[in-house]
């Protein structure tokens, strides 16, 4: 058999077989969501990987960013009448800018100071979305058209195919930005600020960088956000979203790009599962309370994540073949 | 002038909230170097079930009693529990056991008692007295005077006894604090369980505004948060201070400059001290050997 090296390759032919796997198989409008939902999650998950796993900084306001692409996305598309795939490059990059503000914060702070700093920051951005009405529409919400591409609108199955083929994009470019010079930097400085420093690496530059990469991947996220479910208000965009990104991270597996979107389907997926489960979906909020101490017994013995598992069963095959 | 000490008056009270919540948050981070972020809800908790025994069988104090022991009770399951095997994990990784913890207690709170917001009576019910044209509320000089108490033997307690110093010994370095002989274990079970009860207290004080409900410790929790960051971690003193500045400013904020631009303009401050002082008002640097 051949071996295939490449990891681009291997993601592509993957993308492939799902997209394949979703045309055939007759889903139901809600999987067909719930399943969008995963990876637009992940799209932002993907990006606070680079900035957790890889420069090693916290940040616990993540949802400001994909809050301000989904706004950014809705007020493009529904106002200005910007189409639909520019709006979500605008979506993307103006939340850089809100990033390496943050960026610029997490140049004095560390560890706890700048986990709690990003906390503030979040609620302080999400206290914006409610104040900033003309932008953003306070409570009563924004609503964004349907996404369409060069006239032809796309929606259910075919805006599901669409995430698949961003998400792998996205997911090719940032594996390779990470294998290059910007990547290596940025794991020296995750490891040692000091050794990086000491070995030439700017840390101011590559702080701000592995910011505005994290920026941009949940600007996106928010902006594809915006355009399946077509409505946003201030409250969704708060404290527990942004842990939610931090735990599907941690439990999908840090440094991991397939972990982050593993991580996200295991965080959206999750509740809906447990309350397929009979008897206990009879309790009222069983599927969180369950969430809750499936989450606490993956960190206490998985604490590099989901990833692990499906990194041992991978080698658990090719030792069997070999 | 009597509009801005009634200001004043109101940030000291809601500012003792948040210097209870945050010192409990202080010590737990200090002891075991977790940031938990159950707090508010582990304090929304207790608070339900003060509230279900005020109700039902007992008078004000001795509900209040049994809601701090309960408070203290579930305290120390869950660090037995949930944090202890987890020791030797990441700090991220522990922020994401406690935001598991947040769930559980969340679904546990809906299964017991429902979701529906209920009353709970001042602490102190009684005329109001006025000031030189200011009101002034027993209940609020109570909550500052109490918290003002707390605090102070806290700190007496961490000087003088011998658990005090087992604490700061924890604090300041756990392996050293372990060679040195002292229970770790047992250090961290009790500065969870008097957190606990601190931030429950803090929840049985504010629920006649904001009434007993799932989301009623948000905001404390929050500010609490940001308490701590502004007074800095490094000591016990600090975050106090620093509840009762985020209360007042909060307060005074609101007042004379924009009710709708409070918190982004109160964070804005946080931010800005942070940089100008990345330890905290009253913290100290530490600078990292390499």
């Amino acid at each position: 058999m051949i071996k295939i090296q490449s990891k681009v390759i291997k993601t592509i032919i993957l993308a492939i077989i799902v997209i394949i796997l979703i045309g055939i198989v007759p889903f139901k409008t809600s999987t067909i969501t719930l399943l969008s939902t995963v990876l637009i999650y992940g799209i932002a998950a993907m990006g606070y990987n680079v900035l957790l796993g890889y420069a090693g900084q916290i940040s616990l306001g993540h949802a400001a960013f994909i809050g301000l692409g989904a706004y950014v996305s809705a007020y493009a598309t529904g106002v200005m009448g910007v189409p639909f795939l520019f709006a979500v490059l605008l979506a993307g990059i103006i939340p850089i800018i809100l990033g390496l503000i943050l960026g610029g914060v997490a140049l004095r702070l560390e560890g706890h100071y700048l986990a709690i700093a990003t906390l503030g920051f979040g609620v302080t951005v999400q206290q914006l979305f409610k104040v900033l009405k003309g932008f953003t529409n306070g409570f009563a919400g924004r609503i964004a058209p349907s996404a369409s591409i060069f006239g032809i609108k796309i929606k259910g199955v075919g805006y599901l195919i669409m995430l698949i083929i961003i998400t792998t994009l996205l997911a090719i470019l940032i594996e390779n930005i990470l294998n290059t010079k910007t990547g290596r930097a940025l794991i020296a400085m995750r490891d040692s600020e000091h050794a990086a420093k000491a070995m030439g690496i700017d840390i101011v530059k590559y702080k701000l960088i592995s910011f505005s990469i994290s920026a941009f991947y949940a600007g996106v996220a928010g902006s594809l956000y915006m355009h399946l479910v077509k409505y946003t208000q201030p409250d969704v965009w708060g404290t527990v979203l942004s842990i939610n990104i931090l735990a599907m991270v941690v439990i999908g597996g840090l440094t991991s790009v397939g972990g982050s979107i593993l991580g996200a389907a295991f965080i959206v997926l999750m509740p809906h599962l447990v309350s397929e489960i009979p008897y206990i979906n009879t309790i009222p909020s069983a599927s969180i309370i369950i969430t809750g101490i499936i989450i606490v017994i993956i960190i206490r013995f998985m604490p590099m994540g989901l990833i692990t598992f499906v990194d041992r069963f991978k080698r658990r095959i090719t030792h069997v073949r070999s | 002038m009597t509009i801005f000490l009634q200001n004043i008056i109101s940030g000291l009270e809601t500012g003792a909230l948040y210097a209870l919540a945050a010192l409990g948050l202080v010590l737990i981070f200090r002891t075991s170097d977790v940031i938990n972020f159950a707090q508010g809800d582990i304090a929304m908790f207790s608070t339900f079930f003060g509230y279900r025994v005020f109700e039902k069988y007992m008078s004000y104090p001795f509900a209040v009693i049994l809601a701090l022991l309960f408070a203290v009770g579930l305290g120390y399951i869950l660090e037995r529990l949930f944090l202890r095997k987890a020791l030797k994990l990441g700090i991220i990784n522990k922020i994401i056991i406690t935001m598991g913890i947040l769930m559980i207690i969340q679904g546990f709170t809906v299964i017991f008692y429902g979701t529906e917001d209920y009353y709970l009576r001042k602490a102190i019910e009684m005329e109001n007295f006025n000031v030189a044209g200011v009101i002034i509320q027993p209940n609020a000089l109570f909550i500052i005077f109490l918290t003002l108490a707390i605090v102070i033997i806290f700190n007496y307690l961490l000087k003088n006894t011998k658990f005090g110093i087992s604490i700061r010994t924890t604090a300041e370095d756990e392996e050293t604090a372990r060679l040195m002989g002292i229970p770790v274990g047992k250090v961290y079970s009790r500065s969870w369980m008097i957190a606990t009860a601190l931030g429950a207290l803090a929840g049985i004080l504010v629920a006649p505004k904001t009434q007993v409900s799932i989301s009623m410790m948000l905001d404390i929790h929050l500010k609490s948060f940001i308490a701590a960051v502004v007074g800095g971690f490094s000591s016990f003193f600090g975050p106090v201070a620093g509840g009762f500045l985020i209360g007042v400013a909060d307060n005074l904020v609101g007042y004379y400059w924009s009710l709708d631009w409070k918190t982004a303009i109160v964070y804005g401050i946080l931010l800005i001290t942070l940089i100008i002082k990345p330890a905290g008002i009253f913290g100290k640097v530490v600078r990292k050997k390499v």
